[in-house]
């Protein structure tokens, strides 16, 4: 059972955030019926699994939850802002729910009876006869029950019968299941036999029946025909008739009605006989035994449910076998057999494929993070009394489902900011000729091997100047410091920044967007602000497709072996040693081009075995590019990324290691890293000259 | 001989418990996830019985009921649907639709069992 | 492997460090390492030689004589790596203490652990959690956590990298 219960979990989970990606349509379409369909569907399904499964409270909470969504579907009540609010409440009860489904934590269960109450309230208002139903059943007690009554039953099916499926001898083979049973059929219906029509029924039956039954157990054999038959059931005795002498004479006696025979059977001796027992035993066991294991099942399946272990795991696997490919790569170069070459180059095709497969496995559409962020936007909006609209793009755009996890807490901030402080009141944006209705946009796309993340509000935006001045308050920059547009923005995103002088409920909660950077970074993503007064403030995040492995050049300097990553690589040159050492600007000639360059031997602090002659790799990063001089390229290299642990976390330029088919361990550097600082120490400089 | 059983459950969950204790009942068992999904399997193989959900995506129990009956060979074929105490409307109309009978959600694998046997043996 | 029972361990690992012996206990050691090729890693104070390769993960390898003020160390044929499991701002990390060599492995009630010297120490007092004599030695238990600390790491780290802005 416990793997059925892990299932409705999952499923469960699946049906919450549902409800709550419709309930905000729902939000927006208050009167659409089809909307408040789906919302009745899914609680309807939350509700009878969970009371399959025994989670009472769940159910007794959706059943409260479903008749109010039944109520507004019949039209007896209507979505106002009270049933969104309760409907968006519920939403984050019954995640509540599922982590504690007997409500032992107090304060849960507290709020479990007040959102009740809330729901029966708002129900009661609308409709005031109509209250709720407790959904719970009582099973009402059976009468007392003597040893082995007789009970007389008269079945007259009707027409059409047959036509529903129903097999009638199963009924009678159900009765003699109960007990011992006499059976009468009649045939005073039988039409001519031209008239007669083989699909229906035209007989009926008089039945006794004794033993331990009550009318309640005989009408649950009728259960699925009531409406499409006659019957009676009457107690005719309190003892087993049907052994008596002369029973059967009276039974089949036609000629009599029932209170006739009720009154001739009286005076048959009574007694009753525990036999029938035995037999109603004994015909389960030989049923029980029929029953045989089989496990065969064919329905195609066109897509699986996989635990994301399970997904990690085969990553983790994928990423082995290029580190042991690399290393046959080596093995098989050294040994320089032709055919070893040839079988390795072909393992490498087949990894590379491999990789790529499972890569495309483990990406999931943005998509999963908008309903969390519609819900805030609408929570937030409602909370600071501003009329905001959430529109998102390109949400269908895929990234590493461990990226999309690690994306959603900056995101929020970032939302959480722009309602706050970005879009302004109603009121403000009238005065300044805006639509009274704020937007916000999530914007995502693919550029090349990343993927973009835009969120554009359009409020009162962000003046250069006063983050100038802010940042040279908080002593992050010096007054004459000459910074342009976006090194002005990038201040946003330093530690000690955004510590607001105003403390609000909402977006300050003492975290600041370097926090944002800090967690976006760790998913080797970048981020950036750019910003136009009174239009907006556009937040820009760059993210990799994937965080477990990468193409890179694999280049070497002294005896540190380093990896670049191949999307920032432009191009490689040689030049010599004199090109780079006693330059007063930094910059080579590369193809007829000058272009900046950061000597790594500097820069890393190597001294050892300097050659003469450089090997180049100019690296670009959005316009930029920037040569960085390296001892030898080796080669294109597929370096699966081992974090290098927080010990390192203040090393920036380095953003993982990998292992070599050696077993030596390669840094990986990340060049936009190192161009940013480049920048920085060249105004730095400017500043000190 | 083992008796083909076709669920319509758009709920994994009811479908996995459903399924799980009809095979370990000895039966044989399709799964449709919705009304639609489960015609598919209505193309003339023998089918003993058909165990459907009322709410479902993509053509709900009812339809599929009465698509079922207006089939000349699954005209007599037992329909049974889950549903649940409060549904009294539905079962009605479930029934006028041409089900056979009904499953009343919750239930314990026993009673799913012994609700079947009621319509085919 | 589990920190909760440090107390009622009673072995300890002893090791060199110049001529000075230290023990830690063996519940935090995993084992034992020759040295394998460390890569430097740029940009990271002296202490951080750099990271190996264990098995397929990365693991940082710290030079402990330099966190005892001693003189970078030079590899000799008796240097070996120290595995230890140690608590950073509560969470359990695995890192390298590179050391002058290993010693024994010492069998101890925990009563033979003497309460260490408060004055005249040249060590850091929190660094070190206890002694024991073993002959005519003294042995300093290290309380590894501290050693290790990541306020220690970046403190030494604050005055060898240079600061950005």
């Amino acid at each position: 059972m416990d793997r059925f219960k892990a299932v409705f979990f999952e499923e469960a989970t699946t049906l919450i955030n549902e409800l709550e990606r419709v309930s905000l349509l729902l939000h927006n379409n208050p009167s659409d019926s089809s909307i408040i369909e789906q919302i009745f569907r899914i609680m309807h399904t939350l509700k009878g699994n969970s009371t399959m499964f025994g989670f009472y409270r769940i159910g007794d909470f959706t059943h409260h939850f479903e008749t109010l969504y039944d109520y507004i579907r019949e039209g007896k009540m209507s979505v106002t802002d009270n049933v969104l609010n309760i409907t968006f409440a519920s939403v984050d009860h019954l995640r509540v729910l599922l982590t504690d489904v007997e409500l032992e934590n107090s304060v849960h269960k507290i709020n479990h009876e007040n959102l009740i109450r809330g729901l029966i309230e708002v129900l009661n208002g609308t409709s005031g006869e109509e209250s709720i139903k407790n959904n719970s059943s009582d099973h009402k007690i059976e009468n007392k029950v003597s040893d082995s009554p007789t009970y007389w039953v008269k079945f007259v099916p009707k027409k059409g019968l047959v036509r529903k499926g129903t097999n009638v001898l199963f009924l009678l083979d159900d009765l003699s299941q109960l007990g011992a049973t006499y059976t009468v059929s009649n045939t005073e219906r039988l039409p001519d036999f031209k008239k007669l029509d083989p699909a229906d029924i035209y007989i009926y039956w008089e039945i006794y029946v004794s033993g331990t039954v009550t009318e309640n157990s005989i009408r649950d054999v009728f259960m699925f025909v009531e409406e499409d038959c006659e019957l009676e059931i009457r107690k005719i005795s309190e003892t087993n008739l049907l052994d008596q002498d002369g029973f059967s004479a009276i039974a089949r006696d036609v000629s009599l009605s029932i209170d006739e025979k009720i009154s001739k059977f009286g005076g048959l001796v009574t007694n009753s006989s525990s036999k029938n027992r035995m037999k109603e035993v004994r015909s389960k066991i030989e049923k029980a035994n029929e029953k045989s294991i089989v496990t065969s099942k064919d329905n195609s399946i066109s897509s699986i449910r996989v635990a994301s272990e399970k997904l990690d795991e085969l990553m983790s696997l994928v990423s082995e076998l290029v580190t042991t490919q690399a290393r046959l790569n080596l093995v098989s170069e050294q040994i320089a057999s032709s055919e070893l070459v040839s079988i390795s180059e072909n393992i490498e095709k087949i990894t590379r494929q491999l990789r790529d497969n499972t890569f495309s496995i483990c990406l999931i559409p943005i998509e999963n993070l908008l309903v969390r962020f519609q819900r805030l936007v609408r929570d937030l909006s409602t909370q600071l009394n501003k009329d905001v609209v959430f529109v998102s793009e390109g949400a269908d755009t895929e990234l590493d489902k461990n990226i999309i996890e690690n994306l959603a807490d900056p995101l929020m901030h970032i939302f959480r900011n722009s309602l706050d402080h970005g879009i302004e009141s109603g009121e403000e944006r009238v005065k300044k000729g805006k639509p009274a209705q704020g937007k916000i946009l999530l914007k995502a796309f693919y550029s090349g091997n990343s993927v973009i993340i835009q969120i554009r509000d359009d409020g009162k935006g962000i003046d250069p100047e006063m983050i100038r001045q802010k940042a040279i308050s908080k002593g992050l920059i010096t007054a004459d410091q000459n910074l342009d547009r976006r090194q002005i923005f990038d201040l946003i995103f330093l530690p000690g920044f955004s510590t607001a002088e105003k403390v609000s409920e909402v977006s300050g909660r003492g975290v600041g967007m370097d926090v944002v950077k800090r967690q976006i970074t760790e998913i080797r993503g970048e981020v950036e602000v750019e910003s136009v007064i009174n239009e907006g403030t556009t937040i820009n995040i760059k993210l990799p497709l994937t965080l477990s492995i990468i193409d890179g050049l694999l280049v070497k300097i002294n005896a540190t072996h380093f990896v670049i990553p191949l999307g920032n690589v432009d191009k490689c040159f040689e030049a010599n040693h004199e090109e780079f050492v006693d330059k007063i600007n930094d910059l080579i000639i590369l193809d007829g081009e000058q272009v900046p360059f950061i000597y790594l031997r500097d820069e890393f602090d190597i001294k050892e075995n300097c050659p003469q002659l450089h090997q180049v790799v100019v690296v670009k990063q959005d316009d930029r590019r920037v040569a960085l001089s390296v001892d030898t390229i080796i080669g294109e290299y597929q370096a699966v990324l081992k974090p290098l642990g927080r010990l390192y976390k203040n090393v920036d330029v380095i953003s993982g290691a990998t292992i070599l088919g050696n077993g030596e361990v390669a840094l990986v550097v990340d060049p936009n890293r190192i161009i940013k600082e480049y920048i920085f120490n060249q105004i730095n400089n400017e500043v000190l000259q | 001989m083992k008796k083909t059983i076709l669920i319509a459950d758009d709920s994994e969950s009811v479908r996995e418990v459903v399924s799980f204790t009809l095979i370990n009942a000895g039966y044989n068992v399709l799964v449709g996830v919705d009304g639609e999904d489960a015609m598919k399997f209505l193309d003339g193989k023998e089918i003993h019985l058909v165990i459907t959900d009322l709410h479902m995506p993509k053509k709900d129990g009812i339809a599929l009921i009465k698509e079922i009956r207006g089939k000349a060979e699954y005209q007599y074929v037992p329909i049974l649907f889950l549903t649940t105490e409060s549904q009294v409307a539905k079962k009605d109309e479930a029934k006028a639709a041409g089900a056979t009978g009904w499953i009343v959600k919750p239930f314990v694998p026993e009673k799913l069992i012994s609700t079947i046997e009621k319509v085919i043996r | 492997m589990s920190i909760e029972n440090l107390n009622v361990s009673n072995s300890y690992l002893s090791f060199k460090l110049e001529n000075e012996t230290f023990a830690v206990t063996v519940e935090r050691v995993h084992e034992i390492l020759e040295i394998p090729t460390v890569t430097k890693v740029p940009k990271s104070p002296d202490f951080m030689t750099g990271v190996i390769n264990l098995r397929g993960n990365v693991l940082p390898v710290i030079d402990t004589r330099i966190k005892f003020g001693l003189a970078k160390t030079d590899f000799t044929i008796d240097s070996c790596i120290i595995v230890l499991s140690i608590m950073m701002e509560n969470e359990q990390i695995t890192i390298g203490a590179l050391v002058d060599s290993v010693q024994e492995v010492l069998e101890l009630s925990s009563e033979k652990i003497l309460p260490s010297p408060a004055l005249g120490n040249k060590y850091k007092a929190e660094f070190i959690q206890g002694m024991i004599k073993n002959d005519e030695h003294f042995i300093m238990v290290l309380n590894i956590d501290e050693v290790f600390s990541i306020n220690e790491l970046h403190q030494m780290k604050e005055n060898t990298s240079e600061t950005i802005i």
